[in-house]
């Protein structure tokens, strides 16, 4: 076993709509992977595959080297937390930690009680009580004390405010170093997986865009000033992302998996944020939603 | 797991046994005053031999003994309405939110990741709640059964539909039932209301058509054909009739449960009417019909009339049968939640 997780022609087919299509991934170990994409484009339904919730229409996929099948020593190695980090309103913060206690062999009392501890957490606070982001930590603690291999988490920042969010990405940094775990975060905000992904997934209307690791893909992608120009009259070589026109000069983003051939122009490196937004304005090739704005429409 | 089922659980579980406790105290304060009339009333009869007996003081007893009756029968009705009310209310308040609530919620997801599988999650706390739905239903009925045997030894009848359904075990099998049909809604609903709802009206509609429709026919029941003339008549209890047909009253075997005594007929299987004789029936209202002198005119006509009933040697087969069927019926709604769990995945 030497990946988090390897889908092959992922697909997942709720009646006549298609959820997720093709997803073909294979993120290595020990990664912290960032799954990006509009509301809708089949984050949840992959996470949900990927933990065994739901079963895939078509497709192969392995998460730590097993299929997901539902089975407790497949349940011990995921640990999971739900988009709006659900907890049980009427059980108090300590009686969620004894109901973790209770439904795990591998759980680390010491770890969740530090947790709760640190984050200022009063056991006997019923979590329907707690603030949105009291209520995500607490998600997340108990995902982290059952000691999994292999965090997912779906969108678990979404309903936070800045600080909330920002005190909650620090957590799971700090206790993903700590345990060596890996790590699948779903979001629809670059900058939340920015400072924390070091591989990035872009899905968009249920299809992979992009996915790689963060530091190559800043490396492959340069924006291209230039007189204006044809995509054609690139040199061979460069996948064009986008393409951007006004009467005397054209603005290309391009992909190149050797090094960038000089030229005629000025080029520099996008920001991961500008090279998602790309991707996410990029038509969608085959099928599926065409919603998107064509690339080049003039802005 | 026990565990955590009972900390989901303990808020219901606390409030029914604190009205199970209510209801014990309540039952045993006016059943313990019931019972000690009725066996002092009871116990004045031996010497006379009989409380309906021609004396007068054997009268006034038998009086005594239908007032206890009738005073206690509101409290019954009550009381019964209660033991088979309990059943929808476990199937309302303890089935439907045990799955539905937490699909709607989402907390399935908590749940569902934790290191135990989805089926034993579920079988645990089917088997803890129903156990829970069981005892609960097991003891009501016993108190009722408890409380109301005197009145139940003065009506001589065992088989009215609330009687039945309220007595001995059947109430145990409702239990099972609507608990499992509960769970099974709101796992297939995944909303708690409808689930309540649906619940609701099946419990409903069960009442209804199993006393009508199932009970009569769960064993062979005995059916007897009178002729009509003044041996026979003089026998019977009573007659009615309506414009289009009349029927005796049949004698049936003491404790029987009367399902079906349909209108007199003659010899080729018709319905006849009163008109149709104007010579026996005289226009006497208002007094009671003298049966034998009826009997003894329509003796030449070749009429007979049937009456169809269970003999009281029925009531504990039949009661062990509906708990049985009802016993099936909440295993099979588990065994489909088990499946659908293990097949849906959601």
């Amino acid at each position: 076993m030497n990946a988090i997780l390897q889908a092959h022609a992922l697909g997942k087919r709720y009646g006549q709509r298609q959820a997720l299509a093709d997803c073909t991934l294979d993120f290595p170990l020990g990664r912290v992977v960032g799954l990006v994409g509009p509301n809708g484009a089949g984050k949840t339904t992959l996470l949900k595959i990927a933990c065994g919730m739901l079963a895939p229409t078509t497709g192969r996929i392995e998460v730590l080297g097993e299929q997901p099948n539902g089975a407790t020593a497949q349940l011990a190695r995921v640990g999971y937390v739900a988009q709006d980090t659900p907890t049980y309103a009427s059980l108090s913060v300590a009686d969620h930690l004894k109901f973790g206690a209770k439904m795990n062999p591998a759980w680390d009392a010491k770890l969740a009680q530090a947790r709760v501890e640190q984050l200022g957490l009063n056991p006997k606070q019923k979590a329907g009580k707690l603030s949105g982001g009291q209520r995500a930590q607490l998600a997340l603690t108990m995902a982290v004390a059952k000691r999994p291999e292999l965090l997912i988490l779906d969108e678990p920042v979404a309903s936070l405010d800045p600080l909330a969010r920002r005190d909650f990405l620090r957590h799971l940094m700090e206790s993903v170093a700590e345990h060596d775990t890996s790590v699948i975060l779903s979001s629809h905000l670059v900058s939340d997986l920015e400072r924390v992904c070091d591989y990035l997934v872009v899905l968009v209307s249920s299809r992979v865009q992009l996915a790689g690791e963060t530091d190559d893909l800043l490396a492959q992608h340069h924006r291209i000033v230039c007189t204006r120009r044809q995509e054609s009259d690139l040199p061979a070589g460069l996948e064009v992302i986008s393409a951007e026109h006004t009467d005397r000069q054209s603005t290309f983003v391009v992909r190149s998996d050797s090094e960038l051939p000089a030229g005629d122009w000025s080029a520099e490196h996008l920001e991961l944020e500008d090279l998602v937004l790309t991707y996410l304005e990029r038509p969608v090739e085959h099928g599926g939603d065409t919603a998107m704005q064509p690339t080049g429409a003039a802005r | 797991m026990i565990w955590v089922t009972w900390r989901q659980f303990r808020a219901q579980a606390l409030t029914v046994l604190a009205l199970l406790a209510a209801a014990a105290i309540g039952f045993l304060i006016t059943g313990l005053r019931m019972h000690h009339n009725y066996s002092a009333a009871l116990a004045a009869c031996a010497p006379l031999h009989a409380c309906d007996g021609a004396t007068p003081a054997a009268r006034a007893l038998g009086a005594q003994l239908s007032q206890l009756q009738r005073s206690y029968e509101p409290v019954l009705m009550l009381l019964q309405l209660l033991v088979i009310a309990v059943p929808a209310l476990i199937g309302i308040f303890w089935g439907a939110p045990l799955i539905g609530r937490e699909l709607e919620t989402g907390t399935h997801q908590l749940a569902w990741n934790q290191t135990v599988t989805r089926t034993r999650w579920l079988a645990v706390k089917l088997t803890v709640v129903g156990v829970a739905a069981i005892a609960t239903a097991a003891i009501l009925s016993w108190l009722l059964t408890w409380w109301a045997g005197p009145l139940d030894q003065l009506s001589g009848d065992r088989w009215a539909a609330m009687t039945f359904a309220s007595r001995d075990i059947v109430p145990l099998g409702y239990a099972a039932f609507t608990f499992a049909l509960g769970t099974t809604l709101g796992l297939l609903l995944r909303r708690t209301l409808p689930a309540m709802a649906v619940t609701l009206a099946v419990f409903i509609a069960i009442q209804i058509l199993v006393p009508t429709l199932i009970r009569p026919h769960l064993l062979p029941s005995t059916t007897t054909t009178f002729p009509i003339n003044q041996a026979s008549t003089s026998q019977f209890h009573g007659f009615s009739g309506t414009q289009t047909d009349f029927h005796f009253d049949l004698p049936t075997p003491q404790g029987a449960w009367l399902t079906s005594q349909p209108p007199v007929k003659n010899s080729s299987g018709q319905v006849v009417r009163i008109d149709s004789y104007p010579e026996c029936f005289p226009d006497s209202q208002g007094d009671a019909p003298d049966l034998s002198q009826i009997g003894a005119c329509l003796a030449k006509d070749n009429l007979h009339q049937t009456v169809t009933y269970h003999p009281a040697s029925h009531y504990w087969p039949l009661q062990w049968m509906e708990t049985g069927i009802f016993l099936v019926l909440a295993g099979a709604l588990a065994g489909t939640c088990l499946w659908w769990i293990r097949r849906r995945q959601n």
